[in-house]
Order: structure tokens, then sequence, then C-alpha cells
């Protein structure tokens, strides 16, 4: 476990020094990622100000989850970047992966080894302004549980999304071309999550809460920390579920993803 | 002594799948696929002995790559056995590909972004090898393959030949008793090759390490491997020393003659015009069917001629000819064991 994490180190390490060489560069596609990001935020928040609110969340509130989603997505995005269909699309394609299974390494350790966007840095800052700007507008009778909880639902959301991201990855073993639908999950899931889901048609909140439970990773918290009344009357559970969903689809996805490797090892590529 | 490499009636069936065009093709290809069969590998068996430096040969297509996926453990075969190394290479793949190195021609190996010292460095963790071996093994090949001049250079600003040299060190920096080459000569000039050739002599020789080549430059082959396999159709069609096929089915021979007079059709019995160059002709003919001294005798019976020269056919052509007549069909069975 401990070799893993230090080779998984030296496998980061050079991917970082890589993308360091040209600082400058670097520090302008950090900063033009926030600006960019930023901007949608900025966008909504003016429209959203001249009704005061939004099926009764305020700028605040909104800002609260939206800053946890967009954080939490950066994060994993740079964390599981390995994990991108854009990266490992082609990996398989050139016969990359091949050159994974050669060594001596656990693969997934490989693959999560394989790319670290730095540049994502971006939009985890993005979202941690949104957070705190968040905060200093939200009234909230703060104690030791909800403290806690905040952390946890972001690595919750990691979890979520980076197993949103192996599974659709896991399709290239099969497709080698794009399955753009599977984008609807991953980028629409952190859009959705950004928002109060009550505000969404049925249609999409079930495909959200039963297909791919999102609802549990944002709403449903939000609705603990803010003391918010919850228009789904959802039981009180709800709020707390975002770890263990989280954990239970990491480990589905995990597994699908062994699955997609022994497919590939008996059909070839 | 016990083969390194065993391998009993393997055989590697692809599904190839029509897709469905369109844009909603792609979501059809999940659900409903209509496939053909292809026998990649049909049902090869052989054995390589320890030391042994094997040249894997057949034109585009015949199954080299799969036999080399499954002796690496990337591809499971469908049927059939393999051992190699003592192991089932798939089994448990970690632990295989610890003790054998890779080369595929067409790829690297190596971190694109950092210094080439860098990926070795890396390696050495990779593969957990012991500081000395890495030292001793990374200085040695650094001076035969002289990459002290671009050692410090991110791999991307490498030349061909220089990341294959590059890439050649890096499979080899752990000692692997058992080495896979794909294509190590592909795109590269003369004199990179040549240095190729004398660094897979110098591994083979001094650390005993057993080679299978693959590759489509014969002389690659003339000048490394004893033995030869010639694989076709997923068959393997020959499996002996490259002298014999040579001198079984490479009976080619070539006459250039150039004649004193200009003769619109110079026929000559028992040889075949290949080119004509105003006065200068190309004939070839068949060892067995004539000898050379009787052709030149009837040369100059019925012409006048002011040079000749006459040479076998290049290796290269021998081996092409084979493919495309196949000629090792016509054979009850190619197969002459090796010793060695």
């Amino acid at each position: 476990m401990l070799k893993s994490f230090k080779m998984l180190n030296r496998l980061l390490h050079n991917q970082i020094k890589s993308q360091l060489q040209y600082p400058v560069s670097f520090i302008m596609e950090v900063l033009s990622s926030i600006a960019i990001m930023g901007f949608f935020f900025v966008a909504f928040a003016l429209t959203l100000d001249r009704f005061g609110q939004i099926a009764g969340w305020t700028v605040g509130e909104v800002a609260f989850i939206w800053g946890i989603t967009e954080a939490s997505f950066g994060l994993m995005d740079m964390l599981f970047s390995g994990f991108d269909y854009d990266t490992f699309g082609p990996m398989v394609r050139k016969g990359q992966f091949d050159q994974l299974l050669l060594r001596p390494v656990n693969i997934t350790l490989q693959v999560l080894g394989s790319s670290f966007i730095l540049r994502r840095l971006g939009r985890i800052i993005e979202g941690m302004i949104i957070f705190i700007y968040g905060l200093t507008l939200i009234d909230v009778m703060w104690t030791f549980e909800k403290i806690v909880y905040i952390p946890i639902i972001m690595v919750s959301q990691v979890l979520f999304f980076g197993s949103l991201f192996i599974i659709g990855t896991t399709t290239t073993f099969w497709t080698t071309e794009r399955l753009e639908i599977l984008n609807i999950f991953t980028y629409g899931g952190s859009e959705i999550m950004s928002y109060p889901m009550h505000i969404f048609p049925r249609a999409i909140r079930v495909l959200f809460t039963f297909v791919v439970p999102a609802i549990f990773l944002s709403y449903f918290p939000a609705v603990f920390i803010l003391d918010k009344a919850d228009p789904l009357n959802a039981p009180r559970i709800a709020s707390f579920l975002a770890p263990v969903i989280a954990l239970i689809m990491f480990w589905l996805a995990i597994r699908f993803w062994h699955f997609g490797i022994r497919n590939y090892q008996s059909t070839g590529s | 002594m016990t083969p390194i490499i065993k391998v009993n009636d393997l055989k590697k069936t692809y599904k190839v799948y029509k897709n469905h065009k369109g844009y909603f093709g792609v979501l059809r290809n999940l659900f409903d696929r209509k496939y053909d069969l292809i026998h990649a590998v049909d049902g090869i068996s052989f054995e390589i002995e320890p030391g042994e430096l094997v040249g894997y040969i057949g034109p585009n297509g015949a199954g080299k790559s799969t036999t080399i996926k499954m002796l690496t453990g990337l591809l499971v075969p469908s049927s059939g056995s393999l051992m190699a190394n003592h192991q089932v290479p798939w089994k448990d793949r970690k632990d295989y590909v610890k003790h054998i190195g890779a080369v595929f021609g067409q790829r690297t190996t190596l971190w694109w972004d950092l210094p080439l010292s860098d990926s070795f460095d890396l390696l050495k963790h990779i593969y957990e090898i012991p500081e000395e071996v890495h030292k001793t093994n990374l200085g040695l090949f650094r001076e035969i393959l002289e990459l002290d001049a671009f050692i410090d250079s991110p791999v991307r600003t490498l030349s061909l030949g220089q990341r294959m040299r590059a890439d050649l060190c890096a499979a080899l920096l752990h000692n692997p008793t058992l080495v896979f080459l794909d294509e190590p000569t592909i795109g590269l000039d003369v004199v990179a090759k040549q240095r190729i050739r004398e660094f897979i002599q110098f591994i083979n020789a001094e650390k005993q390490t057993t080679i299978l080549l693959t590759t489509h430059d014969i002389i690659d082959i003339a000048k490394l491997c004893e033995r030869v396999m010639v694989i076709d159709h997923g068959k393997i069609l020959y499996d002996g020393r490259l002298e014999t096929l040579l001198s079984t089915y490479g009976g080619s021979r070539l006459l250039t003659v150039e004649f004193a007079e200009f003769y619109p059709q110079p026929t000559l019995e028992d040889a075949a015009i290949i080119r004509m160059d105003g006065n200068t002709v190309l004939y070839s003919f068949q060892k067995q069917d004539v000898s050379a001294s009787k052709l030149i005798q009837r040369l100059s019976n019925q012409y006048r001629i002011s040079d000749l020269e006459v040479r076998d056919q290049p290796i290269e052509d021998t081996i092409r000819e084979i493919y495309e007549k196949q000629l090792l069909y016509n054979q009850p069975h190619g197969k002459e064991n090796s010793t060695s």
C-alpha cells in the first residue's frame, strides 16, 4: 500500500514536472480558466439578483452548493485526468495502454499516474472563491457536524464524479468511437448539482436520483447544512447518504473497470 | 535444457465487428453487433531454448503481432497452451512482466516530456532494480548505444533512431531473461540499424538473453538469427535455419548482360528477361535449371557481348517471392527443427 502510494507519487511528480516546464503559460492557463468558469456564476448571480431568489434559495445559498460542486469537480478532473475519455481513448488506440500493461505495477495506479492536469487548479480555485463568497452571504447556525460534513461532501463528490469518469472511460474497451451521451452524466451532472435540484422538472430529478444519484451528493446535504425546507419531502437520512452512495458507486466503477480490462485482454483492440 | 518458451496448438480468434454507421449507429453498436471470425493465430506450436535468438517473420497481417501480444501477456489466447519463463503470461501479469522486456518499434515506453535520464530513473523504481545493477547496466548501455549525447534531452525532441536506442536501453535495464523485439529497426537508416543489430547481438551473447525478433527487414534476420520461423495466415510454415530456407527456395540468380549491339528480343533459353535498358538486359534463372557457365556459353553463341555479371538474388527478394508465390504452401510441411 505504502509502496503503491510512493509509486503514484513518483509518477505524478513527473507529470507535474513536465507541465511546469513553461511556468508563465501555466499561470496564464490557470488564470484564464478561473475567469472563464467564474463568468458563468457571475452571469447567473446577476440574473438571480433581479429576482432575489430562486425557488426559495438565495444567491448565497446557490453559491454555496455551486462552489462546492465546482471545486470538487475540478479536483476530480485533476486527480482522475488519466481516466478522462479524451486522454484514455487515444492511449488505448495508440497502444500506450499496452505499454502500461507491460510494466509490473498495478494498472489502475498507472492510469491514475499517466495524467495529472495541473491547470485544473483554476477550476478548484474558482469553486473555492464562489464557495467562500456564498459563506459570507448565508446566515447559518453552524454546528460541529455541519462543519465536519462539508469536507466529507467534497470528498464524496470527487469519488462520485471519478466513478462516472471511470465508467465512461471503460466503455472505450468496447467502442472505439466517442460516447458523447455519457457526458450527460459527468458534465451534465456537475451542472445540475450546482443548482437546488427541486427547480428541475420531475423527469430530470428522477434521472439524477435513481439512475445517477447526483441529488444525494449536493442538494440533500445542502438542505441539512443550510436548514432549508425540502419541497421534495425526502426522509431526513437522505441528507447523510453522500459518502455511502459515493463509496458504492466507486466500488461499482472499479469493478466495471476491471471487467473492461479483462475483456480487452481477451478481445484485443 | 527445458525450453524457455513452449507453445502448443495456440489459437487466437478475433471477432471483427461490423459497425453500424450514422448518428445512432454508435449506440446500436453497443447492443446489436454482427461480426466475422478472424483466425489471427491458427494453431501454432514451437519451442525456444534459453539463449536462442529467433527471427519471427511473415507478411503483414500474418499473425506476428498477435503471437507477440499473447507471449507478453497482453492478450489471452482462444485455445492452446503457452508457457514462457515457466509462467502463463496473462495469469499473473504483474509478476510475469518483471522478467521480460519488450520493444515495440512503433511505440515508446518513455515519458515523452521528460529528459531521457528521468525515464531511466523511473524505470528503476517501477522494476525495483537494485541500485548497483541499474548503475552497471545503464553505464554499459549508454556506452554501446551512445546515449550520452541526448540523455538530458526531453524524449519528444529525440530522432527516431535515438528514441529507438533509448527504448532498447529502457527495455533491458532490469536484466530480463526473455526479450521480445517487434520491428526494432523500422524506419531507421543503415548506420542506426547496424548499431541496433550490434546491441542485440551483444545482449544475446553476453547476457544469454533469449530474444524473439519480429521484423520486416530480412537483413536483421540474416545478420542476427540462425533460426527463423515464418508465419502466414496464422500458421507457422517454416521453422529452421535461414540458410536452409534460402537455399531451398532462393534458387534464383540474376544475370546482367551488356550487349555489344542492340537486340530487340535477346531471348535466352532457361532464363527470363526481367528488365531491358538499351543494350543492358537483366535475366533471372534458377540454379537448379541451368548453370551460369552454360547460360554464358549460349549467350556468346547467339549474341555479341561486351560485359556480364552473375549474382544471387538478394535475400529480401527471395523472402518476398516465398510470401507472394506462397512457396511454403506447396511443401508437405517446411519444418526443420533447429538444434541449438
